[in-house]
């Protein structure tokens, strides 16, 4: 920890304290999950830069989406991502989720992941190194120093449309909408 | 006056200092032992102002107000334990009242929890309540075999009267307690093989699962102090306490190092498997501590 | 103001009441609560007096004679309070009940019985008042019908075993002694042989371990107090139970009180001691067994044995030891279990009235939400019933605790420990299951609990929390009584002791859980706001669990239960039912000799005539 460090620490200790303690609630969704483990155990050892695995979305503040998103997978992952609480950032990693990879024809895979919740970086490759982790990790720092990674916001200023993309790739959904969608949200679809 | 209320509110702080630090050497030896770098010392101290700053969730008053109970509770325990010299309220009602007022610590997480309505509570819950009764069985011969040797239910006459004879450890009935005490020690701070209540694979960390945010933070509070609490128990009964607090806390950290070297190196047993193991070792120790304590009295 | 006349009120009044029924329901009401409040104003009045009174009315030619001094004072203080307390929660619990005239009236009667109990001075008229409310007490019982009724019968077999051994006693005493005033017995026993002492002691001992449920004698409860009208079981488990503690006390004062417990002869010890261990086992076993119910009530009943157990092991430990503190600690733990147990029992038929009579564990759930006050009467009661601090059970229980420690029997206190956290693990399932939890989509509506039964609860809640901050008020009182049995006097201050070996302070206590409550509540208000959210949005790995699918809570304990349930048998209870059921066999057997027809009887007697004949011509006996 450098000099410079200690005063942002006293300056905005809720930005800094996000930045080192990213508690990763990851997402066992496809083959992507295999380069999880060596990056928390004794080879990578995610958790000297804060990063540790966490059980439950309550606790946790960033949600890794590893592999190719099957639609029932999006409904579990939909509601995983609503029940973190702010602020929250997601990862996804692997090509899967970024444009459907290899599952591209799939009749049953989710091609974009950001129509459906906001994703605040990606990891592209197929598969990915362990080391792209620590990479995205970094990145993310950045990310959270300017400011940029704010999708949790950009979900609440557009939730409406992403609650309309839910209902359609899933169709009607159990559960109720997070945020009221009132006649003022902005609407049209994002991207 | 001022130093006595210096006292009351410096003493707790210290004690959350040690906890926390505690939790940090765990997971900075665990780290090493498991052949890792590990996360930096303060990283606990990280993780608590993200909670402090981070929104949650809460399931309705009983969430918030079992929490601050236990939270009250456990700073109330440490107002009486002895460390080293200080003892903010040693007059005030001794061990008895030390072995009540640790109640209200689980006795609030389980209220707080019953609101959550999540079936990974319940059962970590029912799985903590049970895993309690198996330890308090070994732990209250042990006090008992403490006070009935001592004949006093005050801790710092149980202190004093090892200054002038040494260690209670030392001595014969009081050993096979003290090892009765330090086999139950896992167990009692949660710790592996004993993390059945809290295992986060199994049950998505159990009581814990709906806590986020504050929340979260006072549960973590809650369990840094439960390290100072039991471990400076120890320490009291069966190390003879210390003059200073700077020995006091070595003395601590040796403990607590021990009962790491058993977290960081056991896998976790299955709830009955533990309730076996502590109604059986532990326990016929401390049955057996007791039974030459009570004949050599009469 | 004399003991006739309070009796005379008593009794009236239940009379009265049911004249009232009669005319009108209003009516009715009004006067059963104004004779149980009346009742409680006359003996708030009378606190601190002294009164002895010899009835003019001779039964036997025996003198029958009343009084009031402070064991009476304390445990009538207790029956009328509570009493009125179940009276008015009574009011809408009762409302739409068939025979509700009878239920008020037998209400009443029982509470004047108990009252005849505690102050009566003699032997008879303490056993004509026992009688009569052990009867009412059947009567009540059965009020609900179907397993009411055998639950009643259980209850008055045993009761009658008890009474029969009673009057055995009674009949003795006045052979041996031609008195049956109390006093007099009591200096008449400090010449009597040891032998005889320790036959009056086991054969009282009986007829109060019956009443106080010690544990081979038990069996009797749990049914009982699960099949009662839900306010008759709170006046039951309160005081009529309890009503066995007055009579050791009695006996411990008959056997020893003249002679300082000094004096006490080896046989008054080892029965105490005997008695000790008995209350024990009794607190051990039965907690055990409340965690594998899962019926509201029966799970409170079992705890209302084990927590008689704490009040006979203080007072059998206290006078096998002359030691004050274990005695007081087990009258005050009398008083403490009445406020809880009562309390709990109301916190049960709250929900019950609401809920049309459900007390199945298993299928309430969250009512939290819609019963805040009878959440926190549960919440208060069960944290007395463990002893929690600042609460009134903790106090009874650290007293008992010290003595037992102190005096060098530790086995007997670690019973009462681990009795203490088979009581946690049961009450918390009790409140988590019924208050906790998922609330389930057909109690979404409930309503709260009408004002005549948050009444109760309040007040009940209130002195809870008020004996346990300030244990002196109580305590006074039980230190008169301890010196009336001849025991030293106790260091009470208001909010506790203070010994050389270890002082209790309840007000430090205080002052340090509610500044650190404070500052902790500071800090939390200080941190990120929290959003409420609906109970069913919780973590479950992502999926979203429909409503009222899943019962999280069926099943709580189930890995000890596997365990544990193989010892956990009520063995007492199969040998009775065992023992009934071979009786019942023996007297259907014999009934078979009974044919109804002439023709038979005239062969039984000539049958019998050439038995006779038979004997007569082979060996001439006569």
């Amino acid at each position: 920890m450098d000099r410079n460090q200690i005063a942002k620490w006293f300056k905005e200790p809720s930005k800094m304290a996000n930045k080192y303690s990213l508690h990763a609630i990851y997402f066992c969704t496809g083959c992507g999950i295999i380069e999880v483990p060596p990056v928390i155990t004794a080879r990578w050892d995610a958790e000297r830069f804060g990063v540790i695995p966490v059980a439950t979305p309550r606790q946790a503040n960033l949600f890794l989406i590893t592999g190719y998103v099957s639609v029932k997978t999006l409904k579990a992952i939909i509601r995983t991502y609503e029940q973190m609480y702010e602020p929250k950032y997601a990862v996804a990693f692997g090509s899967c989720p970024i444009n459907g990879g290899m599952y591209w024809d799939s009749y049953n895979t989710i091609k974009h992941l950001d129509k459906y919740i906001p994703i605040d970086g990606w990891i592209a490759g197929c598969m990915p190194r362990p080391e792209a982790i620590f990479v995205a990790v970094t990145h993310l720092w950045t990310l959270i120093d300017k400011g940029m990674a704010n999708g949790y916001e950009r979900y609440k200023k557009y939730y409406r449309a992403y609650r309309r993309n839910q209902e359609l790739a899933l169709g009607k959904l159990e559960w109720p909408p997070l945020y009221p969608i009132g006649e003022h949200t902005e609407g049209g679809e994002c991207d | 006056m001022v130093g006595r209320i210096l006292q009351f509110v410096l003493y707790p702080l210290v004690a959350l200092a040690i906890g926390v630090f505690f939790l940090g050497l765990a997971r900075k030896i665990t780290a090493r032992i498991q052949w890792r770098y590990g996360p930096p010392l303060v990283q606990p101290v990280i993780d608590m102002i993200r909670f402090f700053y981070q929104k949650s969730v809460s399931h309705g008053p009983v969430f918030a107000v079992g929490l601050i109970m236990s939270l009250a509770g456990s700073i109330v325990v440490v107002l009486f334990l002895p460390f080293g010299s200080i003892c903010p309220l040693s007059g005030s009602g001794g061990l008895l009242v030390v072995l009540y007022v640790m109640l209200l610590a689980p006795m609030g997480i389980a209220l707080s929890g019953g609101q959550g309505a999540n079936p990974n509570i319940s059962i970590g819950i029912s799985r903590k309540l049970i895993l309690a009764l198996g330890y308090e069985v070994p732990f209250l011969l042990v006090l008992l075999t403490v006070m009935t040797h001592y004949n006093t239910i005050s801790i710092v006459q149980v202190v004093e009267a090892q200054r002038d004879i040494g260690w209670s450890i030392a001595s014969l009935p009081l050993f096979l307690s003290g090892v009765s005490y330090l086999l139950i020690l896992p167990a009692m701070l949660g710790f592996r093989p004993f993390d059945v209540s809290t295992a986060p694979q199994e049950i998505s960390s159990g009581p814990l699962v709906e806590y986020g945010g504050k929340y979260l933070l006072m549960a973590t509070i809650e369990h840094a102090l439960l390290l100072f609490i039991d471990i400076a128990l120890f320490v009291n009964l069966f190390l003879g306490g210390a003059g200073n607090p700077i020995t006091f806390f070595v003395k601590m950290l040796i403990v607590f190092v021990l009962v790491l070297f058993i977290h960081a190196a056991f896998p976790r047993l299955r709830i009955e498997q533990a309730i076996r193991y502590l109604w059986k070792w532990p326990t016929a120790l401390a049955l057996a501590g007791l039974i030459i304590v009570t004949i050599g009295r009469s | 103001m004399n003991p006739q006349l309070i009796l005379l009120i008593a009794f009236g009044g239940a009379f009265l009441t049911y004249i009232f029924g009669k005319i009108s329901s209003k009516l009715r009401d009004g006067a059963a609560v104004a004779i149980s409040l009346a009742l409680v104003a006359i003996f708030a009045c009378l606190y601190g007096r002294r009164l002895q009174e010899s009835f003019y009315w001779g039964f036997l030619g025996l003198n029958l004679s009343f009084r009031l001094d402070a064991v009476s004072w304390f445990f009538a203080i207790a029956i009328v309070s509570l009493g009125a307390l179940s009276i008015i929660f009574s009011l809408r619990y009762m409302r739409d009940r068939e025979r509700t005239d009878f239920y008020y009236s037998m209400m009443l009667m029982v509470n004047a019985a108990m009252l005849g109990i505690v102050l009566s001075s003699d032997l008879i008229s303490f056993y004509i008042f026992w009688e009569m409310m052990s009867w009412c007490t059947f009567l009540l019982i059965s009020y609900n019908q179907h397993r009411a009724l055998d639950a009643g019968m259980k209850y008055i077999i045993m009761s009658i075993i008890g009474s029969v051994a009673m009057l055995a006693g009674i009949l003795s005493l006045y052979v041996s002694f031609d008195t049956l005033l109390i006093p007099q017995i009591a200096s008449s026993l400090a010449t009597a042989s040891p032998g005889y002492v320790l036959f009056v002691l086991v054969i009282f001992g009986i007829a109060f371990g019956i009443k106080n449920a010690i544990m081979p004698l038990h069996t009797w409860l749990p049914d009982s107090y699960a099949e009662a009208p839900s306010p008759f079981t709170a006046v039951l488990s309160g005081m009529l139970t309890r009503m066995g503690v007055y009579g050791f006390l009695l006996i411990t004062y008959v056997v020893g009180g003249m002679i300082g417990g000094t004096g006490l002869g080896s046989n008054v010890l080892k029965f105490n001691y005997v008695l000790a261990w008995l209350g024990a086992l009794t607190i051990v076993v039965p907690t055990f067994i409340a965690m594998l119910q899962n019926d509201a009530k029966q799970l409170l009943a079992w705890h209302g044995i084990g927590q008689g157990g704490y009040m006979v092991l203080g007072i059998g430990f206290g006078v096998a030891t002359a030691n004050s503190l274990a005695l007081a600690g087990g009258i005050f733990h009398t008083l403490n279990y009445a406020i809880c147990i009562v309390l709990l029992f109301m916190s049960v038929a709250a929900v019950q009235y609401r809920t049309g009579g459900v007390r199945d564990l298993n299928s309430l759930g969250g009512l939290v939400a819609r019963m805040p006050v009878a959440f926190v009467g549960a919440l208060l009661g069960i944290s007395g019933l463990i002893g929690l601090p600042l609460t009134n059970g903790f106090v009874s229980k650290w007293m008992m605790y010290k003595a037992l420690i102190l005096e060098g029997h530790p086995f007997l206190a670690f019973a009462a420990l681990i009795g203490t956290w088979g009581t946690i693990l049961s009450v918390y399932k009790f409140l988590h299951n019924m208050y906790l939890g998922q609330l389930p989509e057909k109690y979404k509506h409930l309503e709260k609990s009408p004002f005549s039964m948050q009444l109760p609860i309040a007040v009940l809640s209130s002195a809870v929390v008020l004996f346990g901050i300030l244990p002196g008020i109580p305590l006074r009182v039980i230190n008169k009584i301890c010196t009336w049995l001849g025991f030293s006097s106790l260091d009470v201050t208001i909010w506790g002791f203070t010994s050389e070996t270890g002082t209790l302070n309840t007000m430090n206590l205080l002052a340090a859980i509610v500044v650190v409550s404070a500052v902790v509540w500071v800090l939390f208000h200080r941190a990120a706001k929290s959003v409420v959210v609906a109970q069913d949005d919780n973590y479950a790995a992502g999926a979203y669990v429909p409503k009222d699918k899943y019962h999280y809570t069926a099943g709580f304990y189930e890995p000890l239960f596997t365990m544990l349930r193989p010892y956990l048998r009520d063995v007492v209870d199969e040998f009775y039912t065992a023992l009934a059921g071979s009786v019942r066999k023996s007297c259907g057997a014999v009934r078979r000799i009974y044919t109804g027809d002439v023709g038979s009887y005239v062969t039984y007697i000539i049958l019998f005539l050439a038995s006779l004949i038979l004997v007569q011509l082979r060996w001439r006996p006569w």
